[in-house]
């Protein structure tokens, strides 16, 4: 709070502004011109920062903070404000106001005051909670000496908290509503005592509530956290699990009995960030049950210690009989078997709360993050929110540790940017052994003589100008004003000693298959066009430089840089031994050029009309680029339509021999998802080397052998786009999309990441879309907000009970601005050597995208039935090991599934089914879904294996509440009826089915068709004068904000080859090569049962 | 036949042929007493105004395929001929039946030795000729200009090439390339944007290479199709047709001119850096590997030449002469003679290659180079001569020695140079003579036949020549031998022998030509008298012959000491044919057919071509190339430069080649056929500064200093490439042109005994007069 206004020097641009991002999330959606409008009441209702960040911006960027910005930033208050305020009144108004906006003016003022009260409320609370929670065995106890020790310094920070907080509200005016928060949270560390009694009332009781209540009634359980609860309500019911269950876990037992009277006393803490979410999206729920606060305290801390259900809670009923497995079946309530419930409600998610790490919320819902001490999880999260003291214990689980690190993902953008420390000259303040940096985990000794660093546990001499006191608490007296003292995350800006050239300006290098399928199928137009157009979108400014080069069986540069009209075509003919045409002016400052490149890229389809020349050299050509780059470093962003044929890293189409291989029941069928040489690697790993990423757009109606290409992007830290089969009609609008959130998003540029993690833990392996050369760091040429690197862990020691076990991702990289930063991601963890706390505080989440990423990697090495086994061990191993350790009084015939993992199976049944493991699917395909899942984020793994999907032939009959999106569909054929019309996305494709008896009137409004049969292969959704049609595009466009992707439209039918594809999403159904959700459990309660003794 | 000096108006007369002995000795043991050795030089395509030119195929004999000639003896009756090389009977054939003794056919007329046949294109149809018009294949003027150079120089360089187009003929193909670190082929037939392609500087490429590369290949399967990708495009109206992949970069001039010119206007000097203290990386020799390639897409028989404007030393791949690093300075004779210049033996290989490509092509490489320093003329002369191109070396694009001889080549009329393409030679001659080789711009076919000589001096074992270029003052030495098997036919029953030169090539307007020239000479019998051959000694063909020779061996023999060379041939021939008492060197005297030759060898052995340590290999080897393509009588110019006075008193008159010469009151005026001097004597000067020649009373005056300019406008205008023209005063700076020319007859040792105004050299070199005293001396002793 306090801390934002010192070290971040008015002139340094945040990192990046959340504002910005949701414009160009809002213009992601192009085609629609009345997106803007239902956005706006999405946002509002969903996420009210959207809006509010703009406001924030000019700020930042301007140095004018309180001025101009405030307006806008009050305006959003009011819906912000909510939150912290009194629960029930602002969480209607808010509800009523989103359509209208609310009156500025009154909204500040309750915040304000409201503030004040907060802090000390929350911290009490918070404190309590967690601890009690962490401690597990000795709830209270623990809390109270450590609360004393701590209330003489909130105290003392208490009063001082504000008045910063006042102020940085004009600064950080984009979260106008977080502030309040925010206030909050500040005190809350410190103050735990403060303030207990008030909070409690005011925030706490909403959200336990809400959740209660909203989660009961709704459905059972997305939310392992929130849900969970309420979940193992419902399934408790079927099974007497629960209570069998206690004795087993040791702690949780225990815990919740405990925990519900201090609760009561002390709900605010965990409440209040309930409470925003209640305000912020669903009042419904919200306002009925808003009294009292003492019953659902403990669903609230359900996140993160919640309920007694946790350790045995979640057993899903899906058998609940004994032994007879077959027979029970019959009995098996399809309605009732674990399924992800996708809730619109935002959660406020406090990173810390009470000196305690708070386990995230799904990575799936839509959560705001207050940053207190923890990074927030979109940065990093670990599969397991508590780590095992020794491998022993983690062995035995069956899980495994690792980290999904995300390190520029995008925020919330009601979230507060992230502060940026100038530490000046000398640079940021490390470790001298490990080199781990400054966090508010160091811990502060001597008189702030010294520090110990919470890595690998050395002992420091503080620098002499970093020296401050230590206040009463232990803490250093300044620690709230220093972001990196009080903030899981933190950019410093990287001094000299960072950089061993310049940093790098902004160069963005486009280069066009003009070869003749690429002409004719349209793709050199889509290409052009798509760039032409978001030419105006890279960033501005002198350091911003672009390159244009097209290429057949030659290559074409472009000097664009040339006083006369034309531009200047200089062909490289040499594709076996290719070179740069000219030193310079091949890239020259987008300033200089703009209009020479849009007339060239204007002219580039007419001027290769006739192109007869079908061969590509696709590996020459980058080469060729990559040498005009090589000075520089920057994007090369390569469109390509046909396989490369010719030159260098020419490659055969070696699909048809694959498919006679596996005809012939060839073992090395998986070779084809192999890279075809070493040519195109030895290339990439040379291209990381100058700082150069390739992102590649595939507009196809070929095999192009991806396995081969999409080496370089993911040895460069690109990514590859992927449009087959490539129309003209209907991927132009994508590619365009695509292209510019590609250039647009947040990134960095020339990057090196590690993670350090405490002693006892260290890094086993990393993987994600990089290029490794030495065994620590991670080389990214470019890193943007969507990508993550999987870290995998492993101990090599023993950890302390008790102690907190800390994981830190430092990120040097290049911004946009040419600026060089350090982004500084610290998760502090507590150690547990209960087993059971691993399971309650397990990832599923997490643990899921690691299984799958893990599992694509090996789909390329191993065969194919070998990696299928895969997955499902680990799903029956873990299962096995709750069942045995943690629920083994339960009756041997059911199957019990720990509620934080109770949709493993489900996600395990998934993957088996997708795409990438399917041996009958295009080559192409697979390799595009395998190169997908490398950078995956932990937020779009589930969506991937399963997608999500909405009736849509009945959207008028539903009274819509706030969310935009309507209930989902389980992934199962019986849901789908011929009536009926629904729509699948799962991130990357987008799948709209139409039932063979559709009422012919809904076609046509929603589709503008008027019958089945005219359904074709090209889509475009378009929008009709109607209220239906209007509510499918506003579905349309929301899934693509929160999906930051444009989604390919498909329109399916049945008794179509497109049917196919749409049945093949269905997860849960009986398939030729698997088997249906329930055989599925079935299956994998027998193979435990076979395990248990 | 006549003694050429007879003729002193027209030397070569008709023929275009001076041989050094006009009278041959008989065997060969005689022919290597004569020290001079026997050969001719020859200017295939001499124009005169009595040549005829017969529209019609000439016969040939059916055994030695000489063609008819004045020298054949015909049978009128039987209708037959019989050849005087081989004696085989030939029967004319029907066309001839009207012949008569009072009916001769013209190339029967004796006064026409020399003939010219203008060959239909088709002559494998005869009959066609006359009917069909047939398009003549338009010859393609391919242009490479460096970039690597100043803006200034580049700019004249780029207003020397749009004047060039300008005046190229409509229907001439033309090509660009522009180089610096890199190679620019410009498509000229893509219309939508300026299309270049273009090709690191430092990689050797090969003909194949650059083809498929371009997508010209006719075997590669990369890119068939390449040439329609322009369907429906410009087609050329020209025979380029034949090749529609090639007329993306040929195109008529009349097509092209407005795409030249804009892409001229917009050509910058090269951008890549040049590291300081370092030279810019220049790729001369790729430049003219992909020029080379690329023509080699033309159909064949088209007759091309690569125009290269270089503006300095090659530094970047094959061709190389030198390293970038500017501190290493470019080799010199010095480094040559030591073999420390380590890149020239790799450079000129390159140029060897480059140039058996062109010559197999049939092209020709033409280079202007322009620069303060070497460009490599030393090590591209290889190329150039083997393919009878042109070259200029000048100081800079913008001087008149460029401008004016760059525009000579384009120019139309009398003063044309007559740039004709595809020549071949080949030499008949009687069967005991033996043809040595030719030195000057053409290159062997490797032709062998039983006149073949054992030993080969330049381009021999053969029997034919090829010259990709060549014009109307090219000019070529060949070297004879006499065979000594013949001795066997002592009776002489032929006292005449023959030789026939058979020229054919394409004219600048793109016909086929053959030019016969058929001489005949005396054999004398030296055994006997030294008087005939004596007689028919031509001491500036001659004199011209050894400097050839002498150049040529400097060139190929390690070691090579060419002043002792020159001086013991001089005296072995003074020895043999002078006059004298043994061992009394006043006795001693010469022939007046001899008596010039002594001085020749004097200004030999101090001409460039011998003290090759004044100057640059650049320069010597322009010296060189020049000195085997000219004409005699500016061969002898070279060697020995004309020195005109001009004075009140006198007419314009020849004045000593002499430092005695020099007088306050004359204007001299030297022409060393590569630099003309104006020299004014000192009194002239001040006369002049004074602004005598302006006032009306004065006007002798200013006649007076008019024509020496006037003349040297003359010798300006005649010569290619056009010389330096230097207007100096006596004791001013630039003086230094004549008095280097002079005999030092005047030095500071014997200054005392010169008269007043009259000017000294400072040269430790020996007069003439000295010179002729020793030869004097030793001549009478030698034997």
């Amino acid at each position: 709070m306090a801390t934002p206004g010192g070290p971040r020097p008015g002139n340094i641009p945040p990192i990046y502004t959340p504002n910005s991002l949701a414009n160009k999330m809002q213009e992601l959606q192009i085609n629609q011109p009345n997106l803007p409008q239902s956005n706006n009441p999405t946002v509002g209702a969903s996420r009210p920062p959207i809006t509010t960040p703009f406001g924030q911006q000019p700020p930042t960027f301007a140095g004018t903070r309180p001025g101009p910005p405030l307006p806008s930033a009050f305006m959003r208050g009011p819906v912000l404000p909510s939150p912290s305020g009194p629960p029930s009144t602002l969480s209607r108004n808010v509800a009523s106001d989103r359509p209208i906006a609310p009156p500025p003016g009154s909204q500040p003022s309750p915040r304000f005051t409201s503030r004040p009260l907060p802090p000390g409320s929350l911290p009490s609370s918070m404190g309590g909670a967690t601890l009690s929670l962490a401690s597990g065995s000795s709830p209270q106890l623990g809390p109270g000496p450590h609360q004393q020790l701590f209330a003489s310094s909130p105290l003392m920070s208490g009063p001082a908290a504000p008045p910063p907080l006042s102020t940085s509200g004009p600064l950080s005016n984009g979260l106008p509503r977080i502030t309040p928060a925010q206030l909050q949270d500040g005190p809350r560390f410190p103050p735990v005592m403060g303030s207990t009694p008030r909070p409690p009332p005011i925030a706490a009781p909403q959200p336990a509530r809400m959740l209660s209540s909203g989660s009961s009634s709704q459905h059972p359980l997305l939310r392992p956290n929130f849900g969970g609860p309420s979940a193992s309500a419902s399934l408790a019911t079927a099974q007497p699990g629960p209570p069998s269950a206690s004795p087993q876990n040791m702690t949780p037992s225990p815990a919740p009995s405990p925990f519900s009277a201090p609760i009561q006393s002390v709900p605010p803490s965990s409440g209040s960030p309930y409470g925003m979410q209640t305000c912020m999206s669903q009042q419904q729920q919200v306002a009925p049950p808003p009294p009292f606060p003492g019953l659902q305290p403990p669903r609230m801390y359900g996140m993160p210690p919640p309920l007694p259900n946790q350790s045995m809670a979640p057993t899903s009923p899906a058998l609940g009989h004994t032994g007879a497995v077959v027979t029970a079946q019959s009995m098996v309530d399809l309605n009732h078997i674990p399924r992800p419930i996708p809730s619109s409600i935002v959660i406020l998610h406090m990173t810390r709360q009470g000196n305690q790490a708070n386990p995230p919320p799904p990575a799936t819902s839509d959560y705001i993050v207050k940053d207190t001490g923890n990074c927030s999880p979109r940065f990093m999260r670990c599969t397991i929110n508590q780590i095992p003291c020794t491998v022993d214990l983690l062995s035995t689980s069956a899980m495994q540790l690792a980290l999904l690190v995300q390190p520029l993902a995008l925020p919330h953008p009601s979230e507060e940017p992230i502060q940026v420390v100038d530490f000046g000259e000398s640079g940021p303040v490390r470790c001298s052994r490990c080199k781990g940096y400054i966090n508010p985990f160091m811990k502060f000794i001597d008189q702030g003589r010294r520090f110990i660093c919470n890595l690998c546990g050395f002992t420091d001499e503080t620098p002499h100008d970093y020296h401050c006191n230590l206040g009463p608490d232990g803490r250093r007296r300044d620690a709230d004003e220093r972001a990196e003292l009080c903030r899981g995350t933190v950019e410093f800006v990287a001094s000299k000693e960072y950089m061993v050239r310049d940093p790098m300006p902004a160069v963005y290098f486009f280069l066009i298959d003009v070869s003749m399928n690429a002409i004719q199928t349209g793709a050199t137009a889509a290409a052009c066009s798509a760039i032409n157009q978001v030419i105006a979108d890279l960033p501005d400014g002198p350091r911003t430089a672009v390159g244009i080069a097209t290429f057949d069986s030659n290559i074409h540069f472009y000097n664009l840089k040339r006083a006369l009209q034309q531009p200047l075509m200089l062909i490289v003919p040499d594709i076996q031994d290719v070179y740069t045409p000219l030193e310079s002016d091949v890239i020259v400052q987008l300033s200089e050029c703009h209009q020479h490149v849009e007339i060239l890229l204007e002219s580039i389809p007419t001027m290769f009309q006739n192109n007869r020349i079908a061969d590509s050299a696709f590996g020459a050509a980058i080469k060729a680029a990559f040498l005009a780059m090589k000075s520089t470093g920057g994007k090369l962003l390569v469109f390509q339509s046909v396989l490369p044929s010719i030159g260098t890293g020419s490659l055969s189409a070696r699909e048809a021999d694959g498919w006679r291989n596996i005809s012939a029941g060839e073992k090395e069928a998986n070779k084809l998802l192999q890279p075809a040489d070493k040519t195109l690697k030895t290339m990439a790993v040379e291209f990381a080397e100058y700082q150069i990423c390739v992102d590649l757009f595939i507009t196809t109606q070929t095999y192009v052998d991806i396995a081969s290409i999409s080496v370089i992007p993911i040895t460069t830290g690109g990514q590859v786009y992927y449009y087959y089969p490539f129309t003209a009609l209907s991927d132009p609008a994508k590619l365009y999309n695509d292209l510019r959130w590609n250039v647009t998003r947040p990134q960095g540029f020339e990057a090196v990441m590690r993670v350090r993690c405490s002693q006892g833990i260290q890094v086993q392996d990393y993987s994600g879309n990089f290029c490794k050369r030495i065994p620590t760091d991670v080389d990214l040429p470019a890193i943007d907000c969507d990508k993550t690197i999987m870290v995998t862990l492993k101990h090599d020691d023993k950890l302390q009970d008790g102690s907190e076990c800390a994981f830190q991702c430092a990120l040097l990289y290049t911004n946009v601005y040419g600026q060089r930063r350090i982004r500084v991601s610290t998760l502090s963890l507590p150690c547990t050597t209960l087993l059971s706390n691993l399971f309650r505080f397990a990832d599923l989440d997490t643990q899921f995208a690691c299984i799958l990423k893990q599992v694509t990697s090996e789909v390329p090495s191993t065969p194919l039935p070998q990696v299928t086994e895969k997955p499902k061990n680990l799903c029956i191993n873990i299962l096995h090991s709750y069942r045995k350790f943690c629920a083994s009084a339960s009756a041997s015939g059911q199957l019990i599934l720990p509620e934080a993992l109770k949709l493993l199976p489900l996600y395990t049944l998934g993957l088996l089914k997708s795409c990438g493991l399917q041996a009958n699917g295009r080559i192409d395909d697979r390799s595009f879904w395998i190169n997908y899942v490398s950078h995956l984020s932990t937020h779009s793994a589930i969506p991937l294996v399963y997608p999500r999907m909405i009736a849509i032939h009945n959207l008028d009959e539903k009274e819509m509440d706030d969310s935009l999106i309507p209930e989902t569909v389980p992934l199962s054929s019986e849901h789908i009826t011929d009536e009926g019309i629904y729509l699948l996305e799962n991130g990357e494709d987008c799948l709209i089915y139409v039932g063979n008896s559709v009422n012919p009137d809904i076609l046509r409004k929603l589709l503008g068709i008027s019958s089945v049969e005219e359904i074709s292969r090209q889509f475009v959704l378009q929008q009709y004068d109607n209220p239906l049609s209007k509510k499918l595009n506003n579905i349309v466009n929301e899934m693509r904000r929160q999906r930051s992707s444009y989604l390919r439209l498909k329109l399916c039918r049945k008794g179509d080859p497109s049917g196919t594809t749409f049945f093949s999403y269905m997860v849960e159904d009986k398939t030729p090569g698997g088997l249906s959700y329930v055989e599925f459990l079935i299956h994998i309660h027998q193979h435990i049962q076979r395990k248990m003794p | 036949m006549a003694a050429p000096e007879l003729v002193q108006t027209d030397p070569e007369g008709i023929e275009g042929i001076r041989m050094t002995w006009n009278n041959w000795p008989r065997t060969k043991v005689e022919a290597s007493k004569c020290v001079i050795p026997i050969a001719a030089s020859i200017q295939p395509i001499r124009p005169h105004v009595d040549l005829h030119v017969l529209p019609y195929i000439p016969l040939r004999c059916k055994s030695c395929s000489s063609v008819l000639n004045p020298f054949c003896r015909v049978d009128f009756t039987a209708l037959l001929w019989i050849c005087p090389f081989c004696f085989q009977r030939n029967h004319f054939p029907q066309h001839y039946n009207s012949i008569s003794q009072t009916n001769l056919p013209a190339e029967l007329y004796p006064n026409f030795s020399s003939i010219e046949y203008a060959i239909p294109n088709y002559p494998q149809n005869p009959q066609n000729y006359n009917s069909v018009p047939v398009v003549p294949p338009t010859p393609i003027y391919l242009f490479v200009i460096d970039t690597c150079v100043i803006e200034e120089e580049l700019d004249f360089a780029k207003s020397a090439l749009k004047r060039a187009i300008g005046m190229l003929p409509d229907n001439a193909m033309v090509g660009f390339i522009s180089y610096g670190t890199q190679v620019q082929l410009h498509e000229l037939g893509f219309l939508e944007m300026s299309k270049v392609y273009v090709f690191r500087g430092s990689k050797e490429l090969s003909k194949d290479q650059v083809l498929e590369q371009l997508g010209l290949s006719s075997t590669g399967g990369r890119r068939a199709g390449t040439g329609v990708q322009k369907p429906g495009g410009q087609l050329s109206p020209t025979a380029g047709s034949v090749n529609t992949g090639i007329n993306r970069f040929l195109l008529p001039a009349s097509e092209c001119e407005y795409t030249l010119n804009s892409l001229l206007d917009e050509l910058g000097t090269d951008q890549w850096p040049v590291a300081p203290g370092n030279r810019a990386l220049r790729c001369t020799g790729v430049a003219l590997s992909v020029a080379a390639g690329l023509l080699g897409a033309s159909t064949v028989g088209t007759g091309a030449r690569i125009i290269a404007l270089v503006g300095g030393p090659c530094t970047e791949g094959p061709g190389a002469i030198g390293s970038k690093d500017l501190s290493d300075p470019v080799r010199s004779h010095k480094d040559l003679d030591k073999d420390a210049a380590p890149f020239f033996k790799k450079s000129v290989h390159f140029y060897e290659e480059l140039g058996k490509q062109l010559v197999s092509q049939g092209h020709v490489l033409d280079v202007f180079a322009s620069a303060l320093d070497q460009v490599g003329i030393a090590e591209m002369k290889v190329a150039i001569e083997r393919t009878g191109g042109l070259v200029v070396l000048a100081e800079s694009f913008g001087h008149s020695v460029f401008k004016d001889s760059f525009k000579h080549i384009f120019e139309d009329g009398e003063q044309s140079l007559g740039l004709s393409f595809n020549g071949t030679l080949e030499i008949n001659c009687s069967k005991e003579i033996k043809i040595q080789g030719i030195l000057g711009p053409c290159t062997s076919l490797e032709k062998k036949g039983p006149a073949v000589a054992n030993t080969a001096i330049g381009q021999g074992n053969t029997t034919a020549w090829k010259m990709c270029g060549l014009d109307r003052n090219t000019c070529l030495t060949v070297f004879f031998d006499v065979s000594s098997s013949e001795k066997s036919d002592p009776s002489g029953t032929n006292p005449q022998l023959y030789i026939q030169f058979l020229t054919s090539y394409q004219s600048s307007d793109g016909q086929t030509r053959l030019r016969v020239t058929t001489v005949t000479r005396r054999w004398v019998d030296s055994a006997v008298g030294t008087e005939d051959l004596v007689q028919g000694f031509d001491q500036e063909a001659a004199a011209v012959v050894m400097a050839r020779l002498v150049s040529y061996k400097m060139e190929m023999e390690e070691a090579f000491d060419a002043t002792r060379w020159l001086d013991r041939n001089l005296i072995r021939l003074c020895s043999k044919f002078g006059d004298y008492r043994k061992d009394d060197p006043t006795s001693f005297t010469l022939n007046p057919s001899f008596s010039l030759f002594p001085q020749f060898m004097f200004n030999l052995r101090r001409s460039q071509f011998v003290q090759v340590f004044n100057n640059s290999p650049d320069e010597t080897a322009y010296f060189r190339i020049l000195l085997n393509r000219e004409i005699i009588s500016n061969a002898t110019v070279m060697i020995q430069p004309s020195l005109i006075s001009y004075s009140f008193n006198s007419l314009p008159a020849p004045a000593l080649l002499d430092v005695s010469s020099i007088a306050a009151d004359r204007i001299l005026l030297l022409d060393s056929y590569f630099s003309v001097v104006i020299f004014h004597g000192m009194t002239i000067a001040q006369w002049r500064n004074m602004g005598y020649q302006n006032q009306p009373e004065h006007q002798a005056f200013a006649h007076l200093l008019q024509a020496p300019h006037d003349d040297a406008q003359l010798i300006v205008r005649d010569r290619f490439p056009v010389p330096r023209l230097v207007v100096c005063d006596q004791h001013g700076s630039q003086a230094r042109f004549l008095l280097a020319k002079l005999n030092p007859s005047a030095t500071y040792s014997n200054v005392h005994e010169m008269a007043a105004g009259s000017d000294v050299i400072f040269t430790d070199d020996v007069s003439l007069q000295v010179f002729i005293d020793h030869l004097q001396r030793l001549a009478v002793q030698a034997s």
